[in-house]
């Protein structure tokens, strides 16, 4: 650590991570209510996990970027943050009011809730990743315009290097396009319109952009590469990202009432979107391979070198593989949606947090790496997640494609719910994987405290 | 080197949309040959000449350059812009009188092709236009030489590979039946 | 300095290029269509990109592997061009 401001990113790095258990926990139950339909009914029910898994999965992603931003701008700026003071109030502002939003929604019915805060005054509510209280849209909005200010502040009194501009280019419009969750036009085609300029324009635009400069700057500290040669690269995956990311999300608007075209769009632009995400991971090879100094924090290389690999699995290849109008046809509200989901949020934005928390807490906590065996650990709690995912995946486009076959193809075709009946069994091995994961992320944090006080001796 | 990556991506994506023409044109012949026959070739071939002319100016603007000749690179390069912006103002009659006729992207297939292929053409030519400002206001000052001046050839290779993909699309478009 | 010596060729190019276009426009102007006409028109516009990236882009004088993903690009376009014209022709 060269400056003393960026242990803000700190309590931002380790809320991310308590988020995270509790987004996997609630993944867990909500998986078992896919196989035992009644589980914890009536106090938690199925729309009420999965709505706190969503929110808390871009809620602590979110505080990672945070932190990341913290603790890389000074660093790549050469001073000090602007405000210190300010980040951390923002932290408890945003803790507290992503907390109590969590608690809203397993107190009280969603109605009351939407009542309770307001709803009636602008209606907001009630979509897919957007159903935060309008208390909560508005403390977001606070919180990310102190942000933002406080690191742009930073930028400008300091150093610009291209890894602070892309990730401010990515936070800006991280911002702006949080904005549209306040449009909600009564026409259902247009409010959907919107709706996928917020979460989805999100990560197949600027959060990549975000991405790309966490993962850039990583890879600086640890292979010793040029600024120069990595700052290419950088240029041209963002270009490419946001040539191929702000009209392929053209794909979304296929079946709900939008011009035809669309399907075009859609589909010819977002099929060039694993082009980034390839050349991402061909980047963090290369980059490793030409290291010139040999970084003691194994993890981490490894960390980001598998943020390469598994996002353009999850993002390019499984978002490829339903992203043609024709197959989405199909496809659309699947399992193989879920598939997707899940493994392109851990490959690219799980994935990329991870790679920055594990490089920079061992440094935040006073020791360039974790001691050897802990850093062992950390690599099982990486394989292990990994190729859960890799499997959860797996059984869910299983899942899909029988789903398909039973339900949307065929002359007589199944009902929704004995489609769901016959792929039963894929949802459990999917639960049973999901355990497997969570002792992977229980290794992950385990490691941060096991056997490195002789390590913290050395430093 | 660089722009290179950058312009295979480019001719990918503008290869993608031409097959998709091409296919979806033969699910719909008539329709396609009806519509076709109100565009206006002849701009479409005056333009085509006014690009491979201005492309011929970048030529001679990297020659320029190789030669140590700052001042005479930029006026070529001044030249290929302006060839540029006689595509465009051509382009534009063209555009105008097809939305004088009410023609949008949901008129039918074709139109939504001829539309988005031309109007994405239209984009690159302006973003070309871009790169070679900013390089003629920097071999205006003098920042190119003989030794130094892969800025002027990243330039012209995009300029290059603007004009050839409407080589592709005027006969595509336009021409063939 | 002497000229570069690849100014005169570009200029015969450019000519060149001037005049396929030329033969491409008489043949839509005079609406011409069916296979052959379509087969010409496509070629000649093949024959185009090739001069372009060959001498223009200077791609002559470049790797061969840049030269070769132009090409196959150009290849792969037209060739699944024409397959569609022919698809239609009964």
């Amino acid at each position: 650590m060269q400056f003393k401001s960026q242990a803000v990113a700190k309590p931002y790095f380790i809320a991310a991570i308590g988020l995270f258990v509790g987004q996997i926990l609630f993944g867990l139950i909500m998986g078992y209510q896919y196989v035992v339909g009644d589980f914890l009914f009536p106090y938690i029910p199925f729309n009420v996990a999965r709505m706190v898994h969503t929110n808390l999965l871009i809620v602590w992603i979110l505080f990672g970027f945070m932190g990341a931003a913290y603790y890389l701008i000074p660093e790549e700026a050469e001073t000090e943050l602007y405000s210190p003071k300010l980040a951390m109030i923002m932290f408890w502002i945003f803790l507290v009011a992503g907390v109590l939003t969590i608690v809203g929604y397993l107190a009280v019915p969603y109605a009351t809730l939407a009542h309770m805060t307001g709803n009636d005054i602008l209606a907001t509510m009630g979509r897919e990743f957007l159903e935060q209280p309008l208390p909560t849209k508005v403390g977001i909005v606070i919180v990310a315009l102190a942000f933002l200010f406080n690191i742009s502040m930073t930028v400008l009194k300091g150093r610009k290097t291209s890894i602070s501009l892309v990730l401010l280019m990515g936070l800006w419009g991280l911002a702006i396009f949080f904005l549209f969750s306040f449009y909600n036009p009564s026409n259902l085609v247009l409010d959907k319109y919107f709706w996928w300029w917020t979460v989805h324009l999100w990560v197949e635009g600027v959060w990549e952009l975000i991405l790309g400069a966490m993962l850039a700057f990583v890879l600086i500290k640890i292979t010793g590469v040029d600024r120069e040669v990595i700052e290419k690269w950088l240029y041209i995956i963002i270009a490419m990202t946001l040539i191929t990311g702000i009209i392929g999300t053209g794909h979304h608007y296929f079946w709900i009432g939008t011009p035809e075209y669309w399907q075009w769009f859609g589909s010819v632009f977002s099929a060039l979107e694993p082009i980034p995400f390839f050349m991402m991971t061909v980047f963090a090879f290369n980059m490793v391979n030409r290291r010139r100094r040999e970084h003691p924090n194994k993890a981490a290389t490894l960390w980001a070198l598998g943020t390469g690999v598994m996002s353009f699995l999850g993002a390019g290849v499984w978002g490829f593989m339903h992203t043609l109008a024709p197959v989405n046809f199909y496809t659309h509200g699947t399992q193989i949606t879920a598939a997707h989901g899940h493994m392109a949020f851990y490959g690219a934005y799980v994935m990329v947090n991870l790679t920055m928390i594990s490089y920079a807490m061992p440094l935040l906590r006073g020791r360039s790496a974790n001691s050897g065996p802990s850093q062992v650990m950390e690599m099982w709690a990486f394989w292990l997640m990994t190729v859960s995912i890799v499997f959860i995946t797996l059984f869910l486009t299983a899942a899909g494609i029988l789903q398909i076959w039973l339900q949307r193809m065929g002359s007589n075709p199944m009902s929704f719910m004995e489609a769901q009946d016959q792929v039963m069994l894929f949802y459990w091995l999917r639960e049973i994987t999901g355990f497997v994961f969570l002792i992977g992320l229980v290794l992950y944090i385990w490691s941060f405290f096991y056997k490195n006080s002789e390590a913290q001796a050395a430093a | 080197m660089a722009i290179w990556f950058f312009i295979f991506a480019e001719l990918l994506a503008f290869g993608i949309f031409f097959v998709a023409y091409a296919f979806a044109r033969a699910h719909n012949v008539v329709l396609f040959n009806e519509s076709q026959q109100h565009l206006n070739i002849t701009s479409g071939a005056i333009n085509t000449l006014v690009l491979i002319t201005s492309s011929y100016f970048m030529v001679r603007a990297v020659a320029a350059i190789k030669q140590n000749l700052s001042r005479e690179c930029a006026r070529w390069i001044a030249a290929a812009i302006g060839f540029g912006g006689i595509f465009l103002v051509i382009k534009l009659f063209e555009f105008h009188a097809k939305f004088a006729d009410g023609i949008t992207l949901s008129t039918n297939t074709f139109y939504m092709f001829y539309l988005s292929l031309t109007i994405f053409h239209f984009m690159h030519v302006i973003l070309g236009m871009v790169i070679l400002m900013a390089v003629m206001l920097k071999a205006r000052s003098g920042g190119y030489s003989a030794e130094n001046h892969t800025g002027v050839e990243t330039g012209a290779s995009y300029w290059h590979m603007v004009d050839l993909l409407w080589i592709i699309l005027f006969p595509l478009v336009y021409v063939i039946h | 300095m002497d000229k570069p010596h690849f100014i005169r060729p570009c200029t015969y190019i450019w000519l060149a290029l001037m005049l396929l276009t030329v033969t491409t426009y008489s043949i839509g102007e005079a609406g011409l269509g069916g296979l052959t006409v379509m087969l010409i028109v496509i070629g000649t516009a093949a024959i185009k990109v090739q001069l372009m990236a060959n001498y223009f882009m200077g791609l002559r004088r470049t790797r061969w592997l840049w030269r070769g993903i132009v090409l196959g690009w150009l290849l792969l376009v037209t060739g699944l061009i024409t397959i569609a014209y022919l698809s239609t022709i009964k």
